[in-house]
């Protein structure tokens, strides 16, 4: 009796690692950010209603942040989303791990008509367009508690006045994003071609100049000053006086600085204008087997980043809208956040590809110069180490 | 020199000498290790060779029935009256021609072991805008090696049968009686129970463990990384040169920074190992000590620590000694320090730091342990060398230090190897940062070898190189266990310590 049992036992086990799927018909999967995933439901389903010949398809929507979104995509190409959200930093990635699928021709004409400069060619690799541009907000300025700092557009200023209160200036000057801000407000250069199929085939650079050790000094004196706290989101940083963060944070900043809640575009420092990126969110469909499936998800990811969609969008989270004519609606231009934003994409450059390891490289500078191992270079050995950065980012182009 | 001469040398003479005789041993010791490799692998070959001969043998001297078993696995036992035996031969044989020569040949045995020497040649093709998958280099190693064991399950189910008809001729030539299938089932639930129940776990543990660590080492001689990623592209093999690219002698890039981040993580592993070991222990003794009272009190806060998941307890910790933290503004709050601590900033402050915080976790399982084996030291031991003049110190490293190495050898051993690998306190404290320029493949100066697997698996994608580093790993592991085991007194001494 023991050992039936026993067999009966081990046969249970063994079954429970069997599982069963079953699929029939058009279903698509879709991978927003968690706090649009609502949102994307009820347009789902405007769009099923306002488009009769795609009103069978089964959509479920998952909530994958646009920073996991592109990793979980190469992983496993096959099982992951139809239509999925990331940031443009993503792109040459996805295109050389044969993860997104190109823009068809008759939307990609609208979407180049109707959406900014920026966004438009955030999108494209080469002449290719890739996916559907989203929103233009993801560069990043600066939010400021109104009461503790009295003069925004200048750093050093800043510095003292939160010296004077107690409180902190936050930046990640370790992070390759942040970081630029010095390098391209100081009239250095760093951006990458790409050649259709994503690979890297040529870098820009002048970072291994005076005024990349202009900037490379700059930065070193703000990790001298005792304001200065390293980090970028409002979630982990204390005592905040200041902070170089992005709209995402829009809504951490108002509960934290209260009546004192101000933004405005990034201070001048040490004579030069604090420059940076511009960033963008779109949509991406990931490769299709089927021609009909394809044409659901063309369709449909058009819909989700057409005039109206962003401009709810934006009355519903907050998210800056790329459409051109939804940026001049009433809504958008009154929003302190975004009128920031706006000040300061005028300085900034649309965030193009840079290899995947460029951005261990930056932290590696940043961390350096947060180790203080830089505190007593003289200018010689700053470009030194300037030339040292250029010549590994020269050996991530593709061979 | 003679046994008299030898005693007459001063203490670390005698330790050079030690020294020395275990490096000269060295050699001769390699020298018969690798003897008995050879002589196993002799006796491998030598055990197919005697198996091939038997095979001919069988073929000659038996009758027709075994001969005809040789195509048709299982009739010779068939048309001996065993039709258990016979009808499960040939079922298996059918399973095995049925996979092997499926008639979709995307799924046939063939088509896979087929394609496993380049990997796949088709690539992906679009059809309009439609996308045609080509080739998937994932699955044809999978399969393809998932076939080769087959095979070789196959291979030897056939020699079973084939000796089993042998077996059977010698018992009917001989006048036994064959076990029937009434006999075969019943000794399945009674003298062979065995394999009854570990059928199916056995299946079980090679298909879901031994495949994919086996498949996992074969990804370390490919070029699996970001930029050819299955299903729209391919991968193929690369034979040596990942392993040449991370063992590379030159300065630069991941020759270099994969002997530092190896020195560290032998250095953590030390670290981490032996001063949470000697603290534990000097703790054990503290509270085990006749004048201290409370003692189960001390013992309780101690273990407290235990009761709280690491995840918790070591991400709070880590945000405690951030340049925010609580610590760092406590301090300058109280004017003792102008700047923030850089505990995570700085490379020798963050490993000093990591090394501090695994002593606070880890000192209380020595304690327990240590407690436990210190009461089993008789206590006549301390008596009589009280007696005798020794003070504190000399009592404890004559007495409760060999005792507690003696009895712990073992497990000071796997925890070093343990802590080879010890991921979580490194990546919630740290995360393996801080970064450096020098470092490449985004390694930092805290990251043990396993935290730059982790990192290079999930954020670079880059499989190959991440399969290298954990062969390499599980080498470094096997050689420090396999030589220091065989050192260690508890093994050497054991009759000795009875």
């Amino acid at each position: 009796m023991k050992k039936i049992l026993a067999i009966v036992l081990t046969v249970a086990m063994m079954l429970s690692l069997v599982s069963f799927a079953s699929a029939d018909g058009i279903d698509i999967k879709i991978w927003v950010a968690e706090n649009v995933v609502d949102f994307t439901v009820e347009q789902v389903e405007a769009f099923k209603a306002a488009n009769p010949d795609f009103a069978d398809i089964n959509v479920v929507v998952e909530p994958v942040g646009e920073g996991d979104a592109a990793s979980k995509m190469i992983t496993d190409v096959e099982s992951g989303a139809d239509i999925f959200g990331f940031a443009q930093d993503q792109l040459a990635r996805l295109v050389q791990a044969g993860a997104i699928e190109e823009v068809e021709e008759e939307n990609a004409k609208v979407v180049e008509a109707e959406n900014d400069a920026g966004s438009v060619g955030a999108v494209k690799l080469g002449d290719v367009m890739y996916a559907y541009p989203m929103t233009s907000d993801n560069g990043y300025f600066l939010y400021y508690d109104k009461s503790v700092v009295t003069d925004p557009s200048d750093l050093d200023k800043i510095l003292a006045d939160c010296e004077a209160a107690g409180k902190s200036f936050y930046m990640e000057i370790n992070s390759g994003w942040y970081q630029t801000a010095f390098f391209f407000g100081a009239g250095c250069e760093l951006t990458f071609d790409t050649d259709s199929e994503g690979a890297l085939v040529k870098m820009n650079s002048s970072y291994a100049s005076e005024a990349g050790v202009k900037a490379l000094k700059s930065m070193i004196k703000l990790a001298k000053s005792p304001a200065f706290m390293n980090g970028s989101s409002l979630s982990t940083a204390t005592n905040v006086g200041a902070i170089v963060d992005g709209t995402w944070d829009s809504g951490a900043a108002k509960d934290l600085f209260g009546d004192n809640y101000a933004a405005a575009k990034l201070p001048v420092c040490d004579g030069y204008q604090l420059g940076g990126f511009g960033g963008f969110k779109m949509l991406g469909i990931k490769p299709q087997t089927d021609d009909d499936k394809l044409a659901a998800c063309d369709a449909l990811a058009a819909f989700l980043t057409s005039e109206e969609v962003q401009l709810a969008r934006y009355n519903a989270v907050g998210w800056g809208p790329s459409n051109l004519k939804a940026q001049q609606s009433d809504a958008v231009q009154a929003d302190v956040a975004l009128a920031a934003l706006g000040a300061q994409l005028a300085y900034t450059i649309p965030q193009g590809q840079y290899p995947g390891e460029y951005w261990g490289l930056a932290t590696g500078l940043g961390d350096d110069i947060l180790a203080k191992k830089y505190d007593d270079a003289d200018d010689a050995a700053l470009l030194e180490i300037l030339k040292g950065f250029e010549a590994t980012c020269e050996g991530y182009l593709a061979k | 020199m003679t046994d008299l001469e030898y005693f007459k040398l001063s203490k670390p003479e005698r330790m050079i000498r030690g020294i020395g005789r275990f490096f000269l041993n060295l050699p001769k010791k390699l020298a018969g290790g690798i003897k008995k490799l050879g002589l196993l692998i002799v006796s491998l070959f030598k055990g197919i060779g005697t198996n091939i001969a038997d095979l001919f043998t069988t073929f000659k001297n038996g009758d027709w029935k075994t001969r005809l078993s040789y195509l048709v696995m299982g009739f010779g036992s068939c048309a001996r009256g065993q039709w258990g035996r016979g009808i499960l031969f040939f079922l298996f044989q059918t399973v095995f021609n049925l996979y092997m020569f499926f008639p979709n040949a995307q799924f046939s045995g063939c088509y896979y072991l087929g394609k496993l020497s380049t990997l796949g040649t088709v690539a992906t093709y679009k059809e309009g805008r439609k996308t045609v998958y080509g080739d998937n280099s994932f699955f044809i190693l999978l399969y393809g090696v998932l076939t080769l064991f087959f095979i070789i399950a196959f291979i030897y189910t056939w020699r079973m049968n084939i000796k089993q008809n042998k077996v059977s001729e010698e018992l009917l030539k001989n006048g036994h009686k064959l076990k029937t299938t009434k006999d075969d089932v019943n000794s399945l639930m009674d003298s062979q129970f065995h394999k009854t129940m570990l059928a199916l776990p056995v299946l079980g543990v090679t298909i879901f463990t031994i495949l994919p660590i086996l498949f996992m080492i074969l990804v370390a001689f490919t070029n699996f990384d970001a930029t050819h990623q299955p299903p729209g592209k391919l991968f193929t093999w690369v034979g040596w040169d990942n392993f040449r690219q991370l063992l590379a002698t030159d300065t630069t890039s991941y020759g270099s920074t994969f002997r530092h981040v190896l020195l560290w993580t032998l250095i953590w592993a030390f670290f981490a190992t032996f001063l949470n070991y000697f603290l534990g222990m000097l703790v054990a003794i503290m509270i085990n000590k006749k004048g201290i009272k409370l003692k189960k009190m001390w013992r309780t806060i101690l273990v407290m620590t235990i009761a709280i998941p690491q995840f918790v307890s070591l991400l709070y910790v880590s945000k405690m000694f951030a340049a925010d933290g609580l610590i760092n503004t406590y301090l300058m709050k109280w004017g003792w320090i102008s700047a923030p601590l850089p505990f995570w900033t700085d490379p020798t402050w963050a490993r000093i730091t990591i090394i501090v915080i695994n002593v606070w976790i880890g000192i209380p399982y020595l304690m327990l342990i240590a407690t436990g084996i210190l009461m089993n030291i008789p206590a006549d031991l301390y008596e009589s060398a009280r007696i005798d003049g020794a003070n504190a110190f000399q009592m404890y490293r004559k007495i409760t230090l060999p005792y507690m190495l003696f009895v712990t050898g073992p497990y000071l051993l796997t925890s070093f190897t343990g802590n080879i690998n010890n991921f979580n306190v490194i990546f919630l404290l740290s995360g393996g940062k801080p970064l450096s320029l020098e470092l490449a493949g985004n390694a930092g100066h805290t990251d043990l070898l396993i935290t730059w697997l982790y990192k290079m698996t999930v954020n670079d994608t880059n499989y190959k190189l991440a399969a290298v580093i954990g062969i390499l790993v599980f080498i470094v592991s096997a050689v420090i266990n396999l030589v220091v085991y065989n050192m260690i007194p508890s093994i050497k001494n054991e009759e000795d310590f009875q």
